[in-house]
C-alpha cells in the first residue's frame, strides 16, 4: 500500500469546515478518496456552460452528472448519464439534463465529467463513526439497489486481512465476484484493498475520524481489471 | 482508576469481611434475606451489618456507619433508598474496598446527578462501586451469594450481568442444566465498575475456563472489543445481547449510516472477537455448558454424527445439523461393513444418521453402544458424535443398567488429544413428572462426567455451532 497522503485529505476537509459545509461535493470526496490510494475515475469539474473542447484528454466512453447544492440523490434526480461516446454525446446530455433540472427550480453548480470506469460488479464501502464502537467500515453489494437487497456486512475498524475476508466471505452474493454465468471473475483483491484502505489499519476512517461522520463509496465498480470508486459521498460530523 | 486485575478483584470474589447495609431489626427486605443467607450458605468471614440504632441484625452485632467499622471490609452490600446512598460513605475512607448498590432509582429513572454524587462519594471513600440497580454477587471461592441454593464451584463459567434479576435466572436455571459458576456479578448501571473491568479479571482468572456476559447498554463496548479482540480467544465467550433491534435510527444521509443496525454492529463484534453471540437466555446456557464440558477442537467441527433411538427424529436431527453449517456425512465403506458385521437387529439403520431402535440399545443391557462406537471411531475427522435417547422408550424397559452403560459406552469412545470427538447426549422425554425427574438425575451424572446434555436436538445443534465458530476463530487468530 501507499501511504496515504492524509495531509492533502485533511486540507480538503479543513476548506469544506470552513466555509460552514456539512458535506463534501463528489469532486473533494473523490480526492479524498485519491489521497488513500483508492482509483478513482479520471475526470473534470465543468462550468454550468462549458466551451467546446469540454472533453479533450480524456477517453470516452463518458459518465456526466450534474453538480447541485440543491440535489442530494443525482441518480433519483435524473442528472446521471452513463456511457456517452463522445463530446458530442456529452454536450447533448448536458443541455437536456440542464433544462429539465433547470425548469425543476434546482441550480447548476456545473457539471462532473469522468471517463466511464469498466464494466463490473457494483459493490459498496462505506464507514460510520459510531458513538460506542468509534470508525466502523461497511461493505457489500452496491448499486440503487442497495437498500433492498442488504447484502452488507460491518466490522468495527481498525480491521485487518482476516476480518476483510471474513466480511466479503459472508455476503450471499458474494458468487457474483466470482465470475457469475459466465462472467470474468472481478478483481477480489483490488476489492479487498479498498476496504482495507478504508477500514483498515491507518486507513481513512481510522486517520480521519475526528472529521468524517459518514462515508459511502457507491458504487465501488469492481471489474476484472481492478476496484474504481465511480461515486464518493463524504459527511463531516461535529468534530469527534 | 481501573484497578490492576489480579490484586483488587480478588478481595471482591473472595471477601473476608463483609458489610451490609439496609438490613433492618425486623424481618426486613432482601439485605435481611442476604444477611440471613451468609452462615447457612457457608460464608465464614466476618460481618456487619451496618444500622444507625440496633444493637443486632439477624443476630449478628450491628455497628452505626460504615465509618465505625472496625476493620476495613472487602465487600459492602448496600440496599437502602437511592437518596439515602451517597451520604453513607462519610467519614468512611478507607473502611470499604468494594460497594455493590442494589438500591435502584438513580440514572435508569432519570437520576443521573444523584448518581454521580454516589460514585463521587464512592471514590471519596477510596472504594469501588458496582451497580447501582442490580441484585448482588455470586462469590463461590467465599461461599457467598445472592441467591441461596447455587453451587459454589471451583472452576467453570464467570458470569457478568447488566441485569440482576436475569442474573438470578442464570444461576437457577443454569444450574439445573448443570453449568458450574465461579463467579456471577450483577453490574446494573455501571456507574462506575463496568462490564470490562470485571472482564478482564475474569481473562486472567485460572479458574475462570468460560465467561458469559449479558450486555444492554454497554458504554465501554468499544474498550470490551479491544480487550477481546487483544485476547484471540483465549477463553471462550458467549454474549447475550439485549436490545439489539431495539429502533435506534440514526439521522444519515448516507446509505452506509442508514444499514448500521445495532444488531449488525453486534454480529461483526462477534465475527471479530470470536465471541458467542445468542438470542435466548437458554441458548446463551447450552453453550456455556457445552465449553464447560468440551476441549475445543484444534480442527473446527464440521463432521457429525448423529446416533440414537427415533426413526423420524434421526431425520429431523440430521435437518437441524445441516442448517446450522454441519454435515451429516455417510460412512466410508469400511465404517459400513465394520457396523454391518454387528448385525444389529431388523429396524436399525447403520447409516449416518444411525438409527438404533430402542430395542437395538438395550441389547446386552446397553453395552452394545460401545461396539456401535467402535465401529465407527475409525471414520476419519468426526467432529462431534451426537447420542440422541427417548427416554420415555428406554426407561419402559425397566432395566437400570440400560441407560449407564449406554453413558459408559459414550464415555470410552470419547478418545483424547487436540482432535477428540466432541460428544453430546440428548435426552429427549415426554415431559411426563417422573421421566423428567429420573432424565434430571442421569443429566446431572453425566454433567459431572464432563458430558453436556440437551433437551433436543435443535438445542445441541445450535450450541455445537457456538463451539464450531470459536474453534474456527481460534485457528485463525492464534
Amino acid at each position: 500500500m501507499t501511504a496515504p497522503n492524509s495531509k492533502e485529505a485533511c486540507a480538503i476537509l479543513a476548506a469544506a469546515r470552513a466555509e460552514g459545509r456539512d458535506a463534501l461535493n463528489e469532486t473533494e470526496a473523490k480526492r479524498v478518496l485519491g489521497a488513500f490510494g483508492i482509483a478513482v475515475p479520471q475526470g473534470r469539474l465543468l462550468s454550468p456552460a462549458p466551451p467546446p473542447g469540454f472533453a479533450a484528454g480524456l477517453s470516452p466512453p463518458f459518465v456526466l452528472k450534474i453538480v447541485s447544492r440543491d440535489i442530494l440523490h443525482k441518480t433519483e434526480a435524473g442528472g446521471v448519464r452513463l456511457g456517452l461516446a463522445d463530446e458530442a454525446a456529452a454536450a447533448a446530455a448536458l443541455a437536456e439534463m440542464g433544462a429539465r433540472i433547470s425548469a425543476l427550480g434546482h441550480r447548476v453548480d456545473g457539471w462532473l465529467l469522468e471517463e466511464m470506469a469498466p464494466a463490473g460488479v457494483e459493490m459498496v464501502i462505506g464507514g460510520i463513526r459510531d458513538g460506542r464502537f468509534g470508525p466502523v467500515v461497511m461493505a457489500g453489494f452496491g448499486g440503487i439497489l442497495i437498500e433492498l437487497l442488504q447484502d452488507i456486512a460491518f466490522a468495527i475498524c481498525p480491521v485487518d486481512a482476516l476480518d476483510a475476508d471474513d466480511m466479503l466471505v459472508s455476503l450471499r452474493g458474494r458468487a457474483m465476484l466470482d465470475g457469475w454465468r459466465g462472467a470474468p471473475p472481478a478483481a477480489i483483491g483490488a476489492l479487498r484493498d479498498v476496504l482495507l484502505r478504508v477500514g483498515g489499519k491507518g486507513g481513512l476512517l481510522e486517520t480521519l475520524q475526528a472529521d468524517i461522520a459518514e462515508l459511502d463509496i457507491n458504487p465501488l465498480i469492481v471489474s476484472p481489471a481492478g476496484a474504481v470508486a465511480a461515486d464518493a459521498r463524504i459527511l463531516l460530523g461535529a468534530r469527534g | 482508576m481501573t484497578p490492576s486485575p489480579e490484586t483488587d478483584f480478588g478481595a471482591l470474589f473472595a471477601p473476608r469481611a463483609v458489610a451490609v447495609v439496609g438490613a433492618s431489626s425486623g424481618t426486613g427486605g432482601i439485605a435481611n434475606t442476604f444477611l440471613r443467607n451468609l452462615r447457612p450458605g457457608g460464608y465464614d468471614g466476618r460481618i456487619y451489618p451496618v444500622h444507625p440504632s440496633a444493637p443486632t441484625i439477624e443476630g449478628f452485632p450491628a455497628v452505626r456507619s460504615l465509618a465505625d467499622l472496625p476493620e476495613q471490609v472487602d465487600y459492602a452490600y448496600v440496599a437502602v433508598s437511592a437518596a439515602q446512598t451517597p451520604s453513607l460513605f462519610q467519614g468512611a475512607a478507607g473502611k470499604v474496598r468494594f460497594v455493590q448498590v442494589i438500591s435502584s432509582g438513580f440514572a435508569e429513572s432519570g437520576e443521573q446527578a444523584l448518581q454521580d454524587r454516589l460514585v463521587a462519594a464512592v471514590h471519596e471513600a477510596g472504594a469501588r462501586l458496582i451497580g447501582p440497580n442490580c441484585l448482588g454477587l455470586h462469590a463461590p471461592r467465599a461461599r457467598l451469594s445472592f441467591v441461596d441454593g447455587v453451587a459454589f464451584a471451583s472452576e467453570g463459567v464467570g458470569v457478568l450481568s447488566q441485569s440482576g434479576g436475569l442474573g438470578v435466572d442464570i444461576l437457577r436455571r443454569g444450574q439445573t442444566r448443570g453449568v458450574r459458576f465461579t463467579g456471577l456479578v450483577t453490574l446494573g448501571n455501571c456507574a462506575d465498575l463496568a462490564t470490562s473491568d470485571l472482564l478482564a479479571w475474569y481473562l486472567a482468572d485460572p479458574a475462570t475456563r468460560v465467561i458469559g456476559l449479558y450486555l444492554e447498554d454497554a458504554w465501554d463496548a468499544r474498550r470490551l472489543f479491544d480487550m477481546l479482540r487483544a485476547a484471540k480467544g483465549t477463553k471462550p465467550v458467549v454474549l447475550l445481547k439485549g436490545g439489539r433491534t431495539a429502533d435506534g435510527q440514526r439521522a444519515s444521509a448516507s446509505h452506509t449510516a442508514a444499514l448500521a443496525q445495532d444488531d449488525r454492529l453486534w454480529l461483526a463484534f462477534a465475527r471479530q472477537t470470536g465471541t458467542v453471540l445468542v438470542e435466548t437466555l437458554d441458548a446463551f446456557l447450552d453453550a456455556l455448558l457445552l465449553f464447560q464440558c468440551a476441549a475445543p477442537r484444534a480442527t473446527p467441527t464440521r463432521r457429525v454424527v448423529l446416533f440414537g433411538n427415533g426413526g423420524g427424529t434421526s431425520v429431523l436431527a440430521a435437518d437441524a445439523f445441516s442448517r446450522a453449517g454441519f454435515t451429516v456425512p455417510r460412512f466410508a465403506a469400511a465404517t459400513l461393513a465394520r457396523l454391518e458385521a454387528l448385525a444389529l437387529p431388523p429396524g436399525s439403520s447403520v447409516q449416518n444418521p444411525v438409527d438404533t431402535p430402542a430395542g437395538t440399545l438395550r441389547q446386552e443391557d446397553g453395552r452394545i453402544a460401545r461396539r456401535i462406537f467402535d465401529a465407527f471411531a475409525l471414520e476419519p475427522e468426526i467432529g462431534a458424535v451426537v447420542m440422541h435417547l427417548n427416554m420415555t422408550v428406554i426407561l419402559s424397559y425397566a432395566n437400570p443398567r440400560i441407560l449407564p452403560n449406554l453413558f459408559e459406552a459414550a464415555m470410552a469412545a470419547r478418545g483424547d488429544g487436540a482432535d477428540a470427538s466432541h460428544f453430546v447426549l440428548v435426552l429427549r422425554s415426554d415431559g411426563e413428572a417422573a421421566i423428567e425427574a429420573q432424565k434430571q438425575r442421569y443429566r446431572e451424572q453425566a454433567v459431572a462426567a464432563s458430558i453436556p446434555v440437551y433437551n433436543e436436538l435443535v438445542e445441541a445443534a445450535q450450541a455445537l455451532r457456538g463451539l464450531a465458530t470459536y474453534e474456527a476463530y481460534v485457528r485463525r487468530r492464534r
